[in-house]
């Protein structure tokens, strides 16, 4: 083992690799590439959708609730519609009366029932609902018909609690469904019931509440979308980051098959999960285009972004139980969820089955038992954010974890390395029927403390002692990032979906001249795409990554994809390199073929190097890629007819990932196929007098298997991290009383600045993966861990007292209150029973 | 009601252009920046001047166009990200983002390079807490600005060498 | 987010921009637009007429003379935080100006404006009224000063009435044995004020002046009589200012939002006065 880098080393440095020479990983793979995409990006030159330009184009703008729940009496157009410049205004009735069906929902009955349109009818059900969308010649005048346009609303009772819309006697948001719970079912793994029984203690919590965030991607959501009245074709120039879902969803509300629905993005600018929920923006826009004639193209607003484009999921944990031995040995947990959808249901109630991808987090827990509800509310629609669903779970643990070894008096850190799934475990199959592929976790959390020098900062924690007004506390966050997910899982949710598995698409061609050009179904966000598949390509084909030119962005009339193509779950390393890799060998045999027959040798005695083929031995008999492309393009009668038949030069491969299907009656299955960790260290000052807590040293090391191109994984941590420390300390969405949004810019939501972002350490393990084809491992989205390292250090800086941390989103005036023993009056959140 | 108020001529040079029109008040500089004059590398985050996604140099001084109008710039000479390269050639702060991995969905990233630019032209030497206030009102959500830092660092000439693998595979 | 139309002047002299403002209801001074700008977006004020004053040199200037300064409405932020004759005198002046928002909001946005837009989070405003500053505006029939401690008349309410501008703000010497201090809690590292202070303390070793302000507190800043009294005569020591910032209590109000309740705002309250006051008394020999 060599020693980790330095904590101010720019780059990854590998401290571990414990496995097998990677064959596949050669040249390039593996190398800190400078990116591609940089070159345009830094000059201007991105095309993201609202550089996109129509011709006759008209700009969109939503009218939208000033409710959170309320009856649309009556809507009156006619003063929008007067106003010159406007092209047409379409409400939330005429956009139905134009749709086939529903949005198609996810959720079984009876929540399976609801119905959402393309814009809300007859009531909107939170701040925000779009009741009615216009078209103008500018912006400026489309929002100032959309201020004309006249709702008339009868305000109706809200329920902005999570559990309390659970009560039947709640208000209901969707007469359909005749109930707000989305999705209830309860995951029993091992047996709680024994496990509590035979336990030496159970420490209790009572509650523990995961807020309300987003990664808020610094370009809004945008579409520019055509209903083409001659050809029926609807051309979507957008920026969703799941154009494939986008279009099983509204294709068939808006009666358009898929060869008419066209999805294409360039450059994105971010996306984190929150852009896979533009689809009833889009058919809105699609409708708009249809009725006016013209092409409509909406930029969201920042407000309209906060107000409307989804947020993460909000979860309150509720009567939490865990079996602990003498020994420090942690035996399960038993808990009630309560998971908060918003007012409908967008890619949810999946979140309710995504979680148990990491069931028992970094540990070896047996005995595992969550009662789980979906509810819905007046709130905005929750949507997919970075570490989705399964960040909420993993704090749980991590909250779990640390309570149980502050209130047995066990080492925090001896607790976890005790309890975490050991190097010689894997693979490790978790009691949901996972399996975890590889990982260091206890040498991973060994690296952490070490580049913090825990040990420096325990030292200096006990020399302030009382008196100096400041509190240091250190904290750690243990978490799973699991990647390229089964969508089987989605039948535990409703067993007649018929989902299941993942995939990827990718082209890989050597085109007229001899060039290598590569097509993939993704829709990158930042992540590098077209470098990575460059360097894979490169190490097949013999050539430099820059000889390999691959499509920027995405574009459905001539990428390649399947119905899973997108970017999201941390699954590109997996699914969509697992495409290109496999396109290029594809090529390569092909190559090697026509090579062979030109050069009149075997195959197995040709190599390919530099843009060219030899013969082995004899580098004068050699022909380059344009000479086998003339063969295959435009010279194909000197081929013999099986190869004429037989080779394309345009190698299209689908990866698939091995999965099966889950069982919906036990809940288990293989849920996701790798499962990269990052563990996070940290230690905090504290402010005694104000609560104000200040990043003293921070720390992240990540393992993610077989790395491609390290600079990009050490960026996507950094970036992973700097979102969790916003949500952990200043990022939060808060609902009044009567269901309207606190926080619905920058200024009331506070996105982290430089000054608020310490320069983090990093340091990264390799533990390849033996389940995908490069050994790499999905990465990207991390596992929130700063939610949980920070409040682990929080809860280290109160020292004894009896306050617990028993929430995900702490600002300063909440750490004042901790510090001052918690909420006025309120009882011991924390009990143990001993036996 | 219509789309009235008062319509007024401008002239603004950007980079180095000349351009004569008529706008009206209300029009952010931002908008006519990109609707009017098609330049699209001035980007739009917040709506509310907290982003600076939107920021260029007005006469010799940064600002966020989205906070200004474009009847304000009536007459002045501004940057904007388009005009920074000079012949083809990206420049020491561009180029340091590139080799640092400064950028990542590179939404940001024309306003941060002005902020930066705009810093290193009155304080070629700063200290990383300058390189941090300096872009403090450019919001990333991408890169934790980790990168971005370094890259700045690397840009006045005082930062951490690029990992060699990066020298090696440099295109 | 996009503004409703709105009709736009320039005039070239303070007298036609005073003219302009008269001219019909609804005109409003438009100088760096790094408050105003967002208002209009919102929609929620009705201006009709924006009068560009920025560009107006008699507004411009700084002017300093036997420790006093005298700052033009239009000067912006970056120039207080460059300036050497006010770094000279006022240190804390040009340091409070260099910590508002940002670079490019600094270029552009002015001392006038982070007064007439009273938005109880600014950062000046506070400072002004423990200077003891003078606000002077201007009309078609003179200049009027108004004390910075009566300026401030409600959230975006001023002295400044309809037709008139603020021309410019008097700052006076500290003098001898004077010392002013600034504490600000905010969220995350410098963002929004949750609660601020400023103050000044005269004397030598017995505080004789002290001048209190506290911002974010209620509508408006306010000075803090019971702070101030508490301090008048005592020692010029931490444990007197910890025991004068007792004073601050029930008597304010402050709201609750998402980033503390009223008593937590209190309780922020006496701390940042106290900080306040501990910085004045420590800068009492060096002149601010």
């Amino acid at each position: 083992m060599s020693a980790p880098s330095a904590p101010s080393a720019p780059s990854a440095e590998t401290v571990v690799a414990p496995v097998e020479p990677g064959e596949r990983l050669g040249k390039w793979s593996g190398k800190s590439v400078p990116r591609t995409e940089d070159r345009r990006l830094l000059k201007g030159q991105g095309e993201f959708t609202d550089d996109v330009w129509m011709h006759r184009q008209g700009y969109a703008h939503f009218a939208r609730s000033p409710h959170g729940h309320a009856k649309i009496l009556s809507i009156d157009t006619s003063r929008a519609l007067s106003l010159d410049g406007v092209h047409a205004v379409l409400t939330g009735e005429e956009a139905k009366e134009m749709c086939e069906v529903p949005f198609f929902q996810i959720a079984p009955e009876p929540a399976g029932r609801l119905e959402e349109w393309p814009l809300a009818v007859d009531k909107v059900r939170y701040h925000g609902d779009a009741v009615a969308v216009v078209l103008a010649e500018s912006r400026d005048v489309a929002r100032d018909a959309a201020e004309l346009v006249e709702v008339e609303y009868e305000p109706l009772p809200v329920v902005v609690d999570t559990v309390a819309a659970a009560d039947p006697d709640a208000p209901l948001l969707h007469d359909e469904a005749g109930t707000n719970v989305a999705w209830h079912g309860v995951f029993d793994y091992g047996d709680i019931d024994w496990a509590l029984e035979n336990a030496d203690h159970v420490v209790k919590i009572d509650r523990l509440h995961f807020h309300r965030f987003s990664s808020t991607p610094l370009e809004c959501n945008a579409a520019v979308v055509n209903w083409d009245p001659g050809t029926g074709v609807v051309d979507v120039k957008s920026n969703n980051q799941m154009p494939m879902f986008a279009s099983m969803v509204i294709g068939p509300t808006l009666g358009v098959a898929s060869n008419k629905l066209q999805f294409a993005s360039q450059d994105i600018g971010g996306a984190f999960g929150n852009k896979i929920g533009s689809y009833p923006q889009i058919a809105a826009l699609a409708l708009l285009s249809r009725k006016a004639g013209r092409p409509a193209k909406w930029t969201e607003y920042r407000q309209e972004h906060m107000l409307t484009a989804g947020h993460g999921n909000e979860r309150t944990f509720l009567d939490i139980e865990v079996p602990v031995l003498k020994d420090g040995t942690i035996l399960g947990f038993k808990v009630r969820a309560f998971d908060d959808a918003g007012a409908y249901l967008h890619y949810e109630p999946l979140g309710a089955v995504i979680w148990s991808q990491v069931t028992p987090g970094c540990y070896r827990l047996k005995h595992i038992q969550v009662d789980y509800t979906e509810t819905l509310t007046n709130k905005c629609p929750t949507i997919p954010n970075r570490g989705y669903s399964r960040l909420q779970h993993l704090w749980l643990i991590e909250r779990i974890v640390d309570t149980v070894a502050r209130e047995l008096d066990f080492d925090p850190v001896e607790v976890r390395k005790q309890n975490y799934v050991q190097p010689d475990d894997y693979p490790y199959e978790t009691p949901s029927g996972c399996v975890y592929d590889s990982g260091d976790l206890p040498r991973s959390l060994e690296v952490a403390l070490e580049l913090i020098d825990v040990k420096g900062w325990r030292a200096r924690q006990r020399e302030l002692g009382t008196g100096s007004g400041k509190r240091i506390g250190i904290g750690i966050g243990s978490t799973l990032d699991s990647g390229t997910n089964n969508f089987g899982q989605a039948r535990i949710i409703n067993p007649d979906l018929p989902f299941s598995g993942n995939g990827e698409a990718a082209y890989v061609k050597l085109d007229l001249y001899g060039e290598i050009n590569v097509d993939i179904g993704t829709t990158p966000q930042g992540q590098g795409h077209e470098t990575t598949a460059g360097q894979v390509v490169a190490d097949v084909l013999g050539v430099e990554p820059s000889a390999v030119n691959v499509s920027a962005g995405f574009d459905q009339r001539h990428n390649t994809y399947v119905a899973f193509s997108g970017t999201y779950a941390s699954q590109f390393a997996v699914t969509g390199l697992g495409a290109v890799l496999g396109g290029a060998e594809m090529l390569r045999r092909e190559i090697v073929t026509l090579a062979a027959f030109a050069l009149e040798a075997d195959e197995d005695e040709i190599e390919v190097e530099g843009g060219a083929c030899h013969v082995r031995g004899d580098p004068e008999r050699a022909i380059p890629f344009i000479g086998i492309a003339n063969l295959a393009f435009s010279n194909n009668a000197v081929l013999t007819p099986e190869l004429r038949e037989r080779i394309s030069l345009n190698c299209r491969y689908v990866y698939t990932p091995p999965f099966t299907v889950p069982d919906p009656e036990t809940k288990t299955g293989e849920l996701t196929l790798t499962y990269a960790s990052q563990i996070h260290a940290a230690a905090v000052e504290i402010d005694e007098e104000t609560g104000r807590l200040e990043i003293l040293d921070y720390v992240a090391v990540d393992d993610c298997g077989r790395v491609i191109n390290p600079q990009i994984v050490e960026g996507q941590v950094q970036g992973a991290a700097a979102l969790g420390i916003g949500a952990a300390l200043y990022e939060a969405f808060e609902y009044d009383a009567d269901g309207l949004l606190q926080q619905s810019s920058f200024y009331d939501y506070h996105a982290l600045t430089a000054l608020d972002m310490p320069m983090m350490k990093y340091a990264d393990i390799e533990s390849p993966s033996p389940f995908t084809p490069n050994g790499a491992k999905g990465m990207g989205e991390g596992g929130g861990a700063p939610l949980s390292t920070l409040c682990s250090a929080i809860q280290d800086a109160l020292g004894d007292g009896d306050a617990l941390v028993a929430d995900s989103h702490n600002p300063w005036f909440r750490i004042h209150e901790l510090l001052g023993g918690g909420a006025d009056g309120a009882p011991r959140a924390v009990r143990v029973e001993s036996r | 009601m219509s789309d009235a108020g008062m319509v007024h001529p401008i002239t603004v040079t950007i980079n180095g252009e000349r351009y004569a029109r008529t706008v009206q008040a209300r029009k952010l500089l931002v908008h006519f920046i990109r609707d009017e004059l098609a330049l699209k590398g001035t980007h739009i985050g917040c709506d509310t001047g907290n982003c600076g996604a939107c920021s260029i140099i007005v006469n010799g001084k940064l600002i966020k166009s989205c906070m200004m109008l474009a009847v304000q710039a009536d007459g002045a000479t501004i940057e904007t990200i388009e005009g920074l390269e000079a012949e083809g050639e990206l420049t020491p702060v561009q180029r340091a983002f590139h080799e640092h991995h400064g950028l990542q969905c590179g939404y940001c990233t024309p306003g941060m390079v002005m902020s930066a630019t705009y810093l290193l032209r009155g304080n070629p030497d700063p200290s990383e807490e300058e390189i941090r206030r300096a872009i403090r009102g450019n919001i990333c959500r991408c890169t934790g600005y980790v990168n971005i830092v370094r890259s700045v660092k690397a840009a006045a000439g005082a930062g951490e060498p690029a990992a060699a693998d990066r020298a090696e595979a440099s295109r | 987010m996009l503004l409703a139309s709105v009709d736009y002047t320039r005039p070239a002299t303070v007298p036609e921009a005073l003219e302009a403002l008269a001219s019909r209801e609804g005109a409003a001074p438009l100088a760096g637009g790094q408050s105003l700008v967002n208002v209009l977006k919102n929609r929620v004020a009705s201006v009709e007429l924006l009068v560009d004053i920025s560009r107006l040199e008699e507004l411009r200037s700084i002017e300093a003379s036997e420790g006093s300064l005298e700052i033009g409405a239009c000067v912006t932020y970056d120039e207080i935080d460059r300036s050497p004759e006010i770094r000279a005198g006022h240190e804390i002046v040009s340091r409070v100006a260099s910590h508002i928002e940002d670079q490019q909001i600094r270029n552009r946005g002015t001392i006038g404006g982070n007064c007439c837009l009273s938005d109880p989070t600014n950062n000046l405003p506070p400072l002004l009224i423990a200077l003891g500053a003078t606000m002077n505006i201007q009309s078609g029939s003179g200049l009027r000063q108004v004390a910075a401690d009566e300026f401030f008349r409600g959230y975006f309410l001023t002295a400044v009435e309809p037709g008139e501008i603020l021309r410019s703000i008097s700052i006076p010497a500290l003098g001898e044995g004077a010392g002013a201090g600034y504490s600000t809690l905010s969220v995350a590292s410098d963002s929004k004020a949750i609660v601020r202070a400023a103050a000044l303390v005269r004397g030598n070793g017995t505080i004789d002046e002290a001048r209190v302000a506290l911002a974010v507190v209620g509508p408006v800043p306010i000075r803090h009589s019971g702070m101030e009294e508490a301090l008048r005569g005592g020692a010029a020591t931490a444990d007197a200012a910890r025991e004068a910032a007792e004073a601050i209590g029930e008597d304010l109000e402050p709201i609750a939002d998402a980033h503390g309740s009223t008593e937590y705002r209190r309780q922020m309250a006496r701390v940042v006065a106290r900080r306040a006051v501990d910085e004045a008394i420590a800068r009492g020999g060096e002149n601010g």
